[in-house]
């Protein structure tokens, strides 16, 4: 009988420590094993609410203002309908190096309060007075960036054309009141023509800026600039009508890096034929390009005459590009290869000035600068980046703003002496309901 | 003698029992212990999950704007920070749900299909898309963890013809708690009109705003039922923003002219006849197509942006293999749509297709993953983000494929 009692004493202890174990190890809530992280959500909310600075204006809004209700109806539209929220608005005054927060407006979606089981974000905003904003002085011309699907690329390397049109478009559009992307070579050949290629009011063919993206290959049209354009068993006499119309319609044609005009490319034409380098659907043209070019603006004769370039080595940015480098906001570095600079000759040789130089002269070679055309009735202008690959689009950018040089208005701080920057702290605490 | 035998027969045998029940209570404890515990691990792996894809904008980081392998898995918007979302990475996710479409018929080659409502299409070469396998394998998930990742506009923008002559539009403006109720809301209807031997487009616009129950309607001076339009209506209140879209076409006997992305690096587009998708029998009628794009600017207006061979003529089957179709090139990383009206030559016989080009810009839903079903425990997680200026919400669906208590095909684990 004793052993039956010591059993019975032992199931006793057993049950004890299972029940002990049962009533002290207590498992969480499933809500607590598998809830959305509240406080990433209060975060994102706030975020996205803040995209187009909404919140920020609206916390500093009078509180009769219609935007507090529009942010409680913001806040119940984008939150799940199981979660409630209280988002609370403090100011923060600072009293030498204290900092003090005191509550400047409260809304919620739950008058019970929330709970012990929720989670906040904070999020800092500052009053709009001491917002910096820069608006650029738009250019009157229209910018035209090529970026033809039917040309290739030569000492662009590690870029497409069609790329660095993107990234000049992003840059530049800012400054000028149209940009329009030249899809092809039969645009291209329209806006020879002088015909409008967009459906924009604003564009204009006249005084326009034309952005070469190929590199040292010019897209030719097929057609009549391909007949038009070949001479002297070369398509250097394209380069020359360019030359011409750069000057009749009194364009700015950028040559982004290296020879400029050095190829002329249309993979549809070409596109048996090769640059002499393996690359498809371009034609090697060589310096007789740019002479030709050259030739075009200044309204000389066509002949079949070729310009050198010069291999200088390294450039230093002048003191002009320094300047602006810094108005703009756009910094290339300051010294760069230039081994296709053009010469200080082709000023009275082609009737040019230079307007803008980027880089100081080396030997009379200008690593990048603008040509404007003087001769006749003064129009054309031509901006060569004569650097070694691979284009730097900075510096393109930078040469043409030089050239332009449109104003930057940048806004100034309203507060007045001795006012500090309003802040205001937003706290945004979220909760579930339910299911508990 | 008997007595103690007995008792001791009776201790043990009550030993034993007592020790079976409680190794087998003991033992449930445990057990549920350790599936809170493993169930625990995987709602922190969504929650660590979400925020890896999210705040990542992998590598290449501009892998959305190419068709440029990966080599680590992410969507956030390059150059920006915080939860905004590359619109671009986002359409080369495979979709779990859309039936792949081939085309030309019988040419083996297969596009994703982002189903879209009202004539709306987005199909992007199968090759050229990141399937479920490729992100696991990079988010080091592949084998132990298993997710679904939705991204959807946090506000809907329902519309709806409410009637037809002359035409009023119903806009209802939602979002997942409550109606938008006094939301801004801004409208561009492009209806077609002939010009000439191609459609052309026209342009009204303007601004309303919801009522309380987040409701609008525009009302319009002519047939709705006999004419073409496509209408998106932008909605806005205090940050949150979102867009709908609906098409109404006259020419009904098939798709009409189909956008296909078919390459995704130089924003290569073919304008395909639908029955070089889907056999509908013959005759079916040439399209006279007209296509445009826009860029939706910062300012939440849409600007065209000229696009090669915008016009053109598309017969159907050519034979032997031959097919026609236009041929255009969008923008690369300028999210914007393209809207395509086109006719049929008869009178009054108009379509009209429109693609998105990023997702933002006609605040698509994006679903990629593996399915869900049949897991016995999920995990979810949820953040708010933007893509292309839209607020978004992105959901993650997270489960284990190891550990006990697992269901996998073959077997319970």
């Amino acid at each position: 009988m004793m052993r039956t009692i010591e059993v019975s004493i032992v199931i006793l202890i057993f049950a004890v420590a299972f029940i002990a174990a049962t009533v002290f190890a207590v498992l969480p809530s499933p809500r607590q094993i598998s809830s959305p992280n509240l406080h990433q959500l209060a975060l994102t909310t706030l975020q996205v609410l803040d995209e187009n600075k909404a919140l920020t204006e609206t916390v500093f809004e009078d509180l009769t203002d219609q935007a507090w209700t529009d942010l409680e109806i913001a806040l119940a539209a984008s939150l799940p309908p199981n979660i409630v929220y209280n988002l609370t608005v403090y100011d923060m005054v600072q009293v030498g190096d204290t900092t003090t927060y005191r509550k400047f407006h409260s809304i919620t979606n739950s008058e019970s309060g929330l709970g012990t089981d929720s989670e906040t974000s904070s999020y800092l905003v500052m009053s709009t007075n001491v917002t910096f904003t820069v608006t650029p002085q738009r250019i009157s011309g229209t910018l035209y960036i090529l970026n033809c699907s039917d040309a290739n690329g030569w000492w662009i390397t590690g870029y497409t054309g069609q790329g660095l049109a993107s990234d000049l478009y992003n840059m530049l559009s800012p400054y000028f009141n149209t940009t329009v992307m030249v899809q092809n070579t039969t645009d291209l050949g329209r806006l020879l023509d002088g015909t409008k290629i967009s459906d924009s009011d604003h564009e204009n063919v006249a005084n326009a800026v034309v952005i070469n993206t190929f590199g040292e290959a010019v897209p030719i049209p097929a057609g009549y600039y391909t007949t038009q354009g070949y001479a002297d068993g070369s398509y250097a006499k394209y380069a020359y009508i360019l030359g011409q119309k750069v000057n009749s319609y009194n364009w700015t044609w950028v040559s982004i890096v290296g020879y400029p005009f050095y190829y002329v490319t249309n993979t549809v034409t070409f596109a048996s034929t090769h640059n002499g380098w393996g690359i498809y659907g371009m034609r090697m043209v060589s310096g007789y390009g740019l002479g030709c070019f050259l030739r075009g603006l200044d309204g000389q004769p066509y002949s079949y005459i070729s310009q050198s370039t010069g291999d200088v080595g390294v450039v230093y940015f002048s003191s002009d590009a320094h300047t602006y480098s810094n108005y703009y906001g756009i910094y290339p570095s300051p010294y760069q290869t230039a081994t296709r600079a053009l010469p200080s000759s082709i000023q009275s040789t082609y009737h040019t000035t230079i307007v803008s130089n980027m880089f100081d002269a080396v030997s009379n070679y200008y690593g990048a600068a603008t040509f404007k055309h003087t001769g006749g009735t003064g129009k054309g202008a031509f901006t060569a980046i004569g650097l070694t690959r691979t284009p730097d689009i900075r510096v393109t950018a930078l040469a043409l703003l030089m050239y332009y040089n449109p104003a930057i208005y940048k806004s100034e701080f309203t507060l007045t002496a001795g006012e500090r920057p309003t802040q205001r702290l937003i706290v945004l605490q979220l909760s579930q309901q339910g299911g508990s | 003698m008997t007595g103690v035998t007995i008792d001791h027969l009776v201790a043990t045998t009550a030993f034993i029992a007592a020790i079976l029940v409680f190794i087998g209570l003991f033992t449930q404890t445990l057990q549920a212990a350790i599936l809170y515990q493993q169930n625990r691990h995987v709602s922190l792996k969504a929650s660590d999950l979400l925020d890896n894809i999210l705040l990542s904008p992998g590598y290449p980081y501009n892998w959305g704007e190419t068709n440029a392998t990966l080599s680590c898995f992410g969507l956030q918007h390059p150059g920006e920070s915080g939860y905004a979302l590359s619109s671009f990475a986002l359409m080369r996710l495979t979709s779990p749900f859309g039936k792949p479409v081939e085309y030309p018929r019988d040419s083996g080659e297969w596009y994703n299909n982002v189903s879209l409502e009202s004539s709306g299409y987005l199909f992007l070469p199968i090759g050229d898309c990141i399937s479920y396998e490729t992100a696991a394998r990079l988010l080091g998930v592949n084998g132990t963890y298993g997710f679904q990742i939705s991204i959807t506009p946090i506000v809907e923008v329902l519309i709806s013809e409410y009637q037809s002559n002359p035409l009023i539009l119903k806009i209802e403006v939602n979002g997942p708690g409550f109606p938008l109720s006094g939301a801004a809301l801004s409208y561009y209807l492009y209806r077609s009109y002939k010009t000439g031997q191609y459609a052309s487009i026209e342009l009204s616009s303007g601004t309303v705003q919801a009522d309380s129950a987040g409701v609008a309607y525009l009302n319009f001076a002519f047939d709705g039922a006999s004419e073409t339009y496509t209408i998106l209506v932008y909605a806005r209140l205090s940050g949150l923003t979102g867009l709908g879209h609906y098409s109404h076409k006259t020419f009904d006997q098939g798709a009409g002219v189909m956008p296909f992305v078919v390459d995704y690096k130089t924003g290569k587009i073919y304008l395909a006849h639908s029955w070089d998708v889907q056999d509908q029998g013959t005759p079916v009628p040439n399209y006279f197509y007209n296509a445009t794009f826009f860029i939706m600017t910062k300012e939440f207006e849409f600007q065209e942006w000229p696009i090669a061979n915008s016009t053109g003529n598309i017969n159907y089957g050519g034979g032997g293999g031959k097919y026609y179709y236009g041929e255009t090139t969008l923008p690369v990383a300028h999210p914007g749509f393209l809207l395509v009206t086109y006719g049929t030559g008869n009178p009054n016989e108009y379509g009209m297709s429109i693609m998105p080009w990023g997702i933002g810009t006609l605040a698509v839903s994006v679903t990629f993953g593996d399915n869900p079903a049949g897991n016995v425990w999920t995990a979810t997680d949820l953040r708010q983000v933007t893509v292309d200026q839209m607020a978004y919400q992105a959901k993650i669906t997270c489960w284990s494929l190891q550990g006990y208590q697992i269901w996998n095909p073959r077997r319970w684990w």
